[in-house]
Order: C-alpha cells, then sequence, then structure tokens
C-alpha cells in the first residue's frame, strides 16, 4: 500500500455515513450519465427524465409508494437475516411462496369476509415466506450448507413451483389457457388509502419497520443478534442458543419478505400469474445494504430505489434507453456505498519517511 | 364591415366538419415483452411501427422489455397522460392492466394484442399465425426422411398449441407418418436453452426442427447436425443457410397502418381483429430451393386456398392425442374453440403442461 | 433410451458443462487465495458479450474468446479493488457485482440481440475422435472444449507443486502466518481474483461464441450461480470440479431429453432438476464435514496490520 497506512478506527464513523451514501450515490450518477453519453444519449437531459419521471409529479410519487412497499418488507427481512450475518438471498423466492400461499387462502376461501380472509391470506403467506426461510436455516445448522447458495438455488425452485401452480391446478378456466389464478375475489383484496392509488400494505410496512426497529434497538435478544453475527464466540453468551438465532432469523426473513408477495399479489394484481416475479427480492439486497440495516434508512432507500425503478421506465419512453439501465444504477450505487464505507471505517495515515 | 365577416364565417364553416374528420397529429404508443432486437415477436411489431413512424403526421414511441403485470399498467398510464391518442400492448399479460387504464380514458383508443378482454374504447388483434405453421407443416412433412418432426415450443398457452397442431395437421396433410415430438423450454428468448431442446429433438430421430421461441438457437442447431429447419418471426435463413426451409413470419404494417387511419378519420370503434393470410398479416418466408417445386406448388396452392376461405386448417375430423375427435367431420372449429386450445392432434407426442 | 441416445446425451453434457466447468475453476482459484466472489454471474455475462462483440467485431472467435476472458478479469478486478483495497464486505460486493455485472451487459448488449458473430463449430480430433463411445463423447467437440480439458490439471499441478500455489493457498488458509513469513498476500489475493475472472468470462464467452453463436440478454441463465456452489462440491479441488460440472450439463441436457422421448411429467418440475440438485449435492458435501476444506479465512478481510 506504499507510503500510506491504513489503520482500524476504533469506532465506525457515524454522520460521515450519510455522506458517503451521498457521495456514493452522485459518483454512481456520473458514471451512469458517463455510459449514456457514450450510447448519443444527452446524460443531462437523460437526469433530468429521471427524476422526473420518478419525483416529478403526484402520481409518480404514488407509484413509487406503491413499489416501495414490496421492497421496503423484504429489504426488513432481508436486513434481520443480515444482522446475524446470515446471508439471505433469498428473498426473491420466499417473496413468491408468500404469494403463493396468500393465494392459496383467497382461492380456496373467496366467499369469506374480508375481516377474515385478509388476515387469513396474510396467516397464509407468513407461514408459506416463513417455511422457504426455515429450510435453508435448518440446512445451515444441521448439514453446515452454505446459505447463500441454498437461498438462491431455493428462488429458482420457487419460481418454478409458481409458474407449476399457475399452469395447472389454479389456472383461470376463463383465461384462455393462459397461466394466471382466478382474480381474486372483492373481499382478498387490500383496498386502497382514500382517494390514492397507494393501498394499506403500506400500513403494514409502517407497522413492521415499527416493531424490527423496536426489536432491534430495545430489546436484548435484538442486542444479541448484533453481537452474535458480529462475533460468533459472543454468540455463546446469548441466551438462546445460535442455533435457534439462525432459525429465528431466517423464519422472519422469509415471513416478511412473504408478506411482500402477500401484498402484491392480492392489492396490486389481484391474482397471481407469473410476472409478480420483477426482482424485489434482490433489489431488498441492495437497499438493506445501502440503509445499513436500519429501519428507517431502509424506508427511504426503499423509496429512492423505487423511483429509480419508475424514472427508468421514463427514461424508456423519453430516450428509448435499454431496460437494464436501472441495473447498472443499483450495482453501481453499492459499489460505490461499499467503497466509501473504507472510509468510514478505516484512517489513512502517512508512514513517516524511514 | 359585414361582408368580410359573412365571408370569414362562410369559410370556417366551410372548413371545420373537414377539420374534425382529420386529426393532424397523432401519437401512437406501442409497449413490447421483450427486446425489439430479439430478431422476433417485438422486433416484428418494431418493424410495423417503424413503417407507420414513417407516414405524415404520425409520431410514434415505445418501451420494450416491460413485465407484464403492475409495471405494465404504469407505463401504460404514462403514455395516457402524455396523450398518445392510440396505444398498442403487445403481450396477452397486458390485457387487465391495459383495461384498468383504459376506463380512466374513454378519449384514448387502446388495442391490446393476442387477449380477450375488451372495452368501449378497448380493442383486441392477433393474427391467425395458424394458417402460415399449417403451410410450414407441409414443407416440413415432405422434407422429413425419418418422419419425426422437432418442435421447440415456449409457453404451454393458446396459441403455442394451436400453432403445434396446425403444423402437425399440415404434414400429415402430405406425410401421414408424420410424428411431431415437442419440448418445452419456459423461454421466449434463450438462445442456449432452446438450442439445446432442438439438439435433444434431433437425438431422437428429428430431422427437421420447428420453434416458437424468437432466437436462432434452435436453427444453429439443426445446421450444425446438417439437417432441416423451420424458422419463426421472420427469415432466420442468415443463422442456418443450409437448413432452413420456410418460416412463419408476421407483418403487422398493414393492420397498424389501418388503425392509425380509422383514428385518424374518427372512425375507430372497439372491436376484435384476427386477420390472416388474407390480409397479409402472417405470411410465410421465401421457401428454400431445396424443397422440390412441386412442393412449393402445393404450399402456395394451400395458401391461395386459405386467403380464398375454400379451405380452413381446422377443419374435422380432428381427433386429440388420446383418439377422441375434438372436431367431428364437415366442421370447422369456431374460433372461441381455437382460442382457448389446449389439446395435442393425433401425431403430436408431448404434454399440453 | 437407446444407446445412440444416451452416448449423445454424454456429448451434450461435456458441452453444456463446460461453461460451468470454465466457471467453477476460476472461482475455486479465487476463493483459495481467500477471496469470495459471489459476481461470477455477472461476469460470465459480461465475458459472453465481450466475446461476441469481440469476435464480431475482429472477425476472430479466438480473439473474442480472450477478450471475453479479459473483460472478465476487469469487472473481477472491481471487486478486488473493493474487497482488498477498501475492505469493503466480500459477500455484498460480490453481490453487488452480479447485479453490475448483469446490467451492464444487458445494457450494452441490447443493440445485439438478434445477431451472430462467427464462433467456433466442433472439430473431431484426429485419431482420438474414432475411439468407440469414448471418441464420441470427448472429441467430437470444438476447441474451447478441448482447452477447457487442459486446464483442471494444470491447476491442480499449481496448487500441489509450484511455489506460487502454495503461496496463493497460504493467503487462504493462513494469512497472518504468511504475511508474518514475508509473503505478500494482497498480490496473491489480487492474482486469485483476476485469475478467477478471467476464467469466468472465458466461460461467458463460451456461450456466446461455441455453444451458440448467439447473445441475449441472461444467456448465463444462473450458472455462474451454480458454479459458485459447485465450487464446495468439488471441495476446492479443480479435478473434482470437472466431475461437478459435467454432472449439472448432464442434469440440464437431460431434462431436454426426458421432454423429447414424450414424458407427462409437467416440464415445470422437470426444470427443477438442477437447481434442486445443487441443493442436494451442497448439502451432502457440506454434511460429511468436507466442508472444513474450505480455505480457513475465505470470505474474510485481511485487517491491516499497524
Amino acid at each position: 500500500m506504499g507510503r500510506i497506512r491504513v489503520i482500524k478506527r476504533q469506532e465506525p464513523l457515524g454522520w460521515p455515513s450519510c455522506l458517503v451514501v451521498l457521495g456514493a450515490a452522485g459518483v454512481s450518477l456520473v458514471l451512469s450519465g458517463i455510459l449514456l453519453g457514450l450510447q448519443d444519449r444527452p446524460p443531462l437531459t437523460a437526469t433530468a427524465i429521471l427524476f422526473q419521471g420518478a419525483f416529478g409529479s403526484a402520481w409518480a410519487i404514488e407509484d413509487c409508494l406503491i413499489k416501495a412497499v414490496p421492497i421496503y418488507l423484504c429489504s426488513l427481512g432481508v436486513a434481520v437475516a443480515f444482522r446475524l450475518q446470515i446471508w439471505n438471498i433469498g428473498a426473491e423466492g420466499q417473496f413468491a411462496l408468500g404469494a403463493i400461499g396468500a393465494t392459496a387462502a383467497a382461492l380456496y376461501f373467496p366467499e369469506l369476509s374480508w375481516l377474515l380472509l385478509l388476515p387469513a391470506m396474510a396467516l397464509a403467506a407468513f407461514l408459506a415466506g416463513g417455511f422457504w426461510g426455515l429450510i435453508p436455516a435448518l440446512l445451515k445448522i444441521h448439514m453446515r450448507a452454505n446459505e447463500i447458495i441454498v437461498t438462491l438455488m431455493m428462488n429458482y425452485i420457487a419460481i418454478l413451483f409458481l409458474d407449476y401452480l399457475v399452469y395447472g391446478v389454479w389456472k383461470d378456466p376463463a383465461s384462455f389457457g393462459f397461466p394466471m389464478t382466478p382474480t381474486f375475489s372483492e373481499s382478498a383484496i387490500v383496498g386502497r388509502i382514500g382517494d390514492t392509488n397507494i393501498n394499506w400494505g403500506l400500513a403494514l410496512c409502517g407497522i413492521c419497520g415499527l416493531l424490527v426497529w423496536i426489536f432491534f434497538r430495545f430489546t436484548l435478544l435484538g442486542y444479541e443478534l448484533k453481537a452474535s453475527g458480529e462475533n460468533v464466540r459472543a454468540a455463546r453468551y446469548a441466551r438462546l442458543p445460535y442455533e435457534r438465532l439462525v432459525i429465528l432469523v431466517m423464519v422472519l426473513s422469509g415471513a416478511l419478505a412473504g408478506w411482500a408477495g402477500f401484498i402484491e399479489a392480492s392489492a396490486t394484481l389481484n391474482r397471481l400469474q407469473p410476472s409478480i416475479m420483477v426482482g424485489y427480492g434482490y433489489t431488498a439486497i441492495v437497499v438493506a445494504w445501502l440503509a445499513r440495516l436500519n429501519p428507517l434508512y431502509i424506508g427511504l432507500a426503499s423509496f429512492l430505489l423505487a423511483g429509480l425503478r419508475v424514472g427508468v421506465e421514463n427514461l424508456q419512453l423519453e430516450l428509448q434507453v435499454p431496460a437494464a439501465f436501472g441495473q447498472i444504477m443499483e450495482g453501481l450505487i453499492l459499489l460505490t456505498v461499499l467503497a466509501g464505507g473504507f472510509f468510514t471505517e478505516y484512517r489513512l495515515r502517512l508512514r513517516p519517511r524511514p | 364591415m359585414k361582408r368580410i365577416l359573412l365571408i370569414i364565417m362562410a369559410g370556417i364553416l366551410a372548413w371545420s366538419p373537414a377539420a374534425a374528420e382529420e386529426k393532424k397529429e397523432i401519437k401512437v404508443g406501442f409497449i413490447y415483452v421483450s427486446p425489439v432486437g430479439d430478431a422476433g415477436w417485438s422486433y416484428a411489431h418494431n418493424e410495423a411501427r417503424k413503417a407507420i413512424d414513417g407516414m405524415e403526421g404520425v409520431e410514434t414511441a415505445f418501451v420494450e422489455s416491460v413485465p407484464e403485470g403492475p409495471d405494465s399498467e404504469r407505463v401504460i398510464l404514462n403514455m395516457a397522460r402524455k396523450d398518445f391518442d392510440l396505444i398498442f400492448a403487445t403481450s396477452f399479460g397486458y390485457m387487465d392492466p391495459m383495461l384498468k387504464v383504459a376506463k380512466r380514458f374513454p378519449d384514448i383508443a387502446f388495442m391490446h394484442c393476442s387477449g380477450f378482454k375488451t372495452a368501449p374504447n378497448m380493442g383486441t388483434y392477433f393474427g391467425r399465425m395458424y394458417q402460415a405453421r399449417y403451410l410450414s407443416g407441409i414443407v416440413a412433412g415432405a422434407m422429413t426422411k425419418t418422419d419425426t418432426l422437432g418442435y421447440v415450443a415456449a409457453f404451454p398457452i393458446p396459441e403455442v398449441i394451436r400453432g403445434i397442431n396446425a403444423f402437425a395437421l399440415g404434414a400429415q396433410a402430405v406425410n401421414p407418418e408424420a410424428k411431431v415430438r415437442v419440448v418445452w423450454t419456459k423461454t421466449w428468448y434463450d438462445p442456449a436453452t432452446e438450442k439445446e431442446a432442438a439438439k435433444s429433438l434431433l437425438d431422437v430421430g428429428a430431422d427437421v426442427i420447428a420453434q416458437h421461441q424468437d432466437s436462432p438457437g434452435p436453427q444453429e442447431a439443426a445446421q450444425q447436425r446438417e439437417v432441416y429447419s423451420i424458422g419463426y418471426n421472420t427469415d432466420m435463413s442468415p443463422f442456418a443457410p443450409e437448413a432452413h426451409l420456410v418460416a412463419p413470419v408476421w407483418n403487422w404494417t398493414p393492420f397498424y397502418k389501418e388503425m392509425v387511419h380509422q383514428v385518424r378519420t374518427g372512425n375507430w370503434e372497439s372491436k376484435s381483429y384476427w386477420w390472416g393470410l388474407e390480409k397479409g398479416i402472417v405470411d410465410i418466408s421465401p421457401i428454400s430451393d431445396r424443397v422440390p417445386v412441386d412442393i412449393r406448388e402445393k404450399v402456395l396452392d394451400k395458401k391461395a386456398e386459405i386467403i380464398a376461405d375454400t379451405f380452413s386448417v381446422f377443419t374435422g375430423p380432428i381427433k386429440d392425442q388420446q383418439g377422441k375427435v375434438r372436431i367431428p367431420e364437415g366442421n370447422s372449429a369456431a374460433d372461441a374453440e381455437l382460442l382457448g386450445m389446449d389439446w395435442f392432434v393425433e401425431g403430436v407426442i408431448g404434454t399440453t403442461k | 433410451m437407446t444407446w445412440e441416445i444416451l452416448i449423445s446425451l454424454l456429448a451434450a453434457t461435456v458441452q453444456s458443462g463446460t461453461p460451468i466447468l470454465y466457471a467453477t475453476l476460476g472461482e475455486i482459484f479465487t476463493e483459495r487465495s481467500g477471496i469470495l466472489n459471489l459476481g461470477v454471474e455477472g461476469i460470465m455475462l459480461v465475458g459472453a458479450l465481450a466475446g461476441f462483440l469481440g469476435a464480431k467485431f475482429t472477425g476472430s472467435p479466438i480473439l473474442g474468446f480472450v477478450l471475453g476472458g479479459v473483460f472478465g478479469l476487469g469487472l473481477a478486478g472491481l471487486h478486488g479493488l473493493i474487497c482488498i483495497g477498501f475492505h469493503g464486505n466480500q459477500v455484498v460486493s460480490g453481490l453487488a457485482l452480479t447485479i453490475l455485472g448483469t446490467g451492464l451487459a444487458n445494457y450494452l448488449g441490447t443493440p445485439f440481440i438478434g445477431q451472430s458473430a462467427p464462433g467456433f463449430s466442433p472439430m473431431p480430433v484426429p485419431i482420438l475422435s474414432r475411439i468407440p463411445i469414448l471418441g464420441e463423447i470427448f472429441f467430437h467437440h470444438d476447441f474451447l472444449i478441448y482447452f477447457s480439458y487442459l486446464i483442471p490439471p494444470m491447476m491442480w499441478l499449481f496448487f500441489r507443486y509450484t511455489r506460487w500455489g502454495l503461496g496463493l493457498r497460504a493467503a487462504g488458509e493462513h494469512p497472518e502466518a504468511a504475511a508474518a513469513a514475508g509473503l505478500n498476500i494482497y498480490r496473491f489475493r489480487w492474482a486469485g481474483v483476476l485469475t478467477g475472472g478471467f476464467l469466468a468470462g472465458l466461460g461467458g464467452a463460451y456461450l456466446s461464441l461455441a455453444y451458440t453463436h448467439l447473445w441475449t440478454s441472461g444467456l448465463t441463465a444462473g450458472r455462474g450461480w451454480i458454479a459458485v456452489a459447485l465450487v464446495i462440491f468439488a471441495f476446492w479441488n479443480p479435478l473434482r470440479a470437472v466431475l461437478g460440472a459435467y454432472l449439472f450439463g448432464g442434469v440440464m441436457a437431460f431434462q431436454f431429453r426426458l421432454q423429447a422421448l414424450g414424458t407427462d411429467l409437467p416440464s415445470s418440475l422437470l426444470l427443477m432438476l438442477p437447481y434442486g440438485l445443487t441443493i442436494i449435492v451442497l448439502v451432502l458435501s457440506s454434511w460429511r464435514g468436507r466442508g472444513d476444506q474450505a480455505p480457513a479465512f475465505l470470505g474474510m478481510n485481511v485487517e491491516p496490520s499497524e
């Protein structure tokens, strides 16, 4: 490293991490702008279109909020697992299972009143998503299987399972053979808040976010999660054995992502079909990391990344920018934040001349 | 002074009905489910879009790779808010989203491809690709030496199943022994997967490969094994010069031009269009010289018969895989039956799942 | 299934397994040095695009192939920068790389979907391809596959018998001890991550230059992730990686042949086979305790010394 010494700080810097994130976002924007320029698209105009599309009007902001709901819930789940340093990459599959669970309830009990049906769907989604999170946890504990690979493979399996159901037993007879379930009954649809397009899933986000925040901040268990994540030896002193912690976080993680699937199937799509999968589970990982696993910041980051998705669509419409542009920005932001994190964790000192 | 006013008023009166008839400038929007470069489904729509883009007073825009579901609703909504006059959604999964938006914007004309739900301001359209598939089946049935035709299929939805059935019927018309083996890839454009699927069909003895996907992967497989292939969506012979025999192709230009014309003259109303060979929406690419002249002529004769409506592809007796008669002798399948087709005809080996 | 179909299946297995093999070998090299690179999927896709465009614009498939590796190396360099240079979390950095690589490749490659590039075609090896059965399975392929036969033994020899190989392994197993002994851990880790990226890039280029001569977004379809899993299955041993890669290639090829032969099994379930098998294989490998074969300091950044 030459004449520069790198020293780890005792305590990572707190407030400058905001600056780091902002700086990282800025760098990503510049780099993305260069990319756009390379393809003969005016970078400044494009950036303007991006922002305008995402935040430039009341309905755009509404769209961002609607999109942010599933991202937020998945991300909350990811954060819970990451806190214990369990790398749950399976939010996508857990989302799918939650949607499947909720759909099962909706399809088999359509006549129930919403007072009973919606909670039933939520419970089904919780159990299904939680189950999908439980499997990797058990495999990790008992067979030492790496959770990164297991959760990832289970994403693919979950999506194929969803396909199997909507092409087969759950296919709507009135859909002319196309893969989709019948539309949910009125009582199975999570309603909209007042006059807006935003659904009550937003309230669910608020409640879950608050609960998780309290859990992390004020409960002993929440603290133990963090400590055990950072130091496996410290985990021995926790009240719950490490294995139980793993199960707890993975089930919770899966259940939260499952709820995201429930909201998306119920409120946004009003049915289950393969196109419910749009990669929220992966964006959630980016969001959780950017927000340093803090439920409040996760809210902000979810909103911003939802805005990115919405804005990119506008870019497509106006400038014919390929759809993959949003992914590039997500990746760049995450990488730059990681790089920036260096400066809050370490100090640089010049080595004294020999 | 009064005379001048009268002249002016007369002028305005003479001019206004014409103005009410013609919208000078219209904005037409397109939503595609895949990238336009896929040399396939979206590509064909986009080529037609380019054709109408050249028309005077027509401005077009498109968004590609839009996932079906809520994203598509937002994109359509966006277009509606930007005062587009005519919006085309080119995939089945856009149906419900488009319907939702159509209800909120009664002054805009919405057209949905390959669906079935309509509204006073939303119509549907599709093409009778199965007619072209039938013709390609004749070529395949005539050229196969092993009597085994391989079909690389995408997703088990009616239009794909219909295409496979028409292909099989065409092949059997010239070669009653011909069998069609089907492999599902669950992809629309994944060359690696589709090529592998084609190879597996070749391994079990197929010597003509047909496909429903948009990538030339299966064509490459056929070319490498020195057998024959049938393309799709566009003439795929550049990818398989020695293998490619013919391809059923789409040509949306006549339809889009018609829609634009109707909207501009104020004559547009919500209808369900299912055009075929007779309007040129579907067609077959030029048949390769490797196909003997008499077969080529047979194909073209059949094509003329279909256009003249003296022959219909799904005319009974037609049995399904289990031997049950699905379309009785002398009957022709109704459109509704075709649109919901979920069974294979006799001679097709594979599941519809 | 007749004999012929079985032999074609095995030959297809080799073809299907080769991109996975390249990527797995690359990741083994990286992980042995102590770096966990989860960005393989993104690197493969970038390699596929780079290889495709390289061959297309220079007219030379070989040049394209090398370029695929070079760009893979470049992207892996980012991972190295973040992890080795900036001490970033390796798991998250790898994920970010997958997202970035996939996005970049899909974005830059969009104009080229639907085009083809000059590529590699099967060339039977003289004499060897005449061997009954084995000849058909192993020696009727293209140059890139033959090249891939050379790498596992070379890598095995490298790790086992060369000083550099030893140093690389030390960087992954006992970095602090090695540093105390005067080895430059960072240099070995850089070598690990860059070589791994190069090989993964080659694996991706194989897809667009030999397996098909086409490019599309998402060409890799999860193969990069399977490679990461296979590293564990192979117990970080390059020779065993061959077994794993071909096993997976085989499963992918098999489920299509099953359909072609005519089965009533729903295709969704058949398509699950490779992923389910990965989990089973992973679990069995980890469970038998041999998961401890992992380099001891895999995934952990070395704290800078005072």
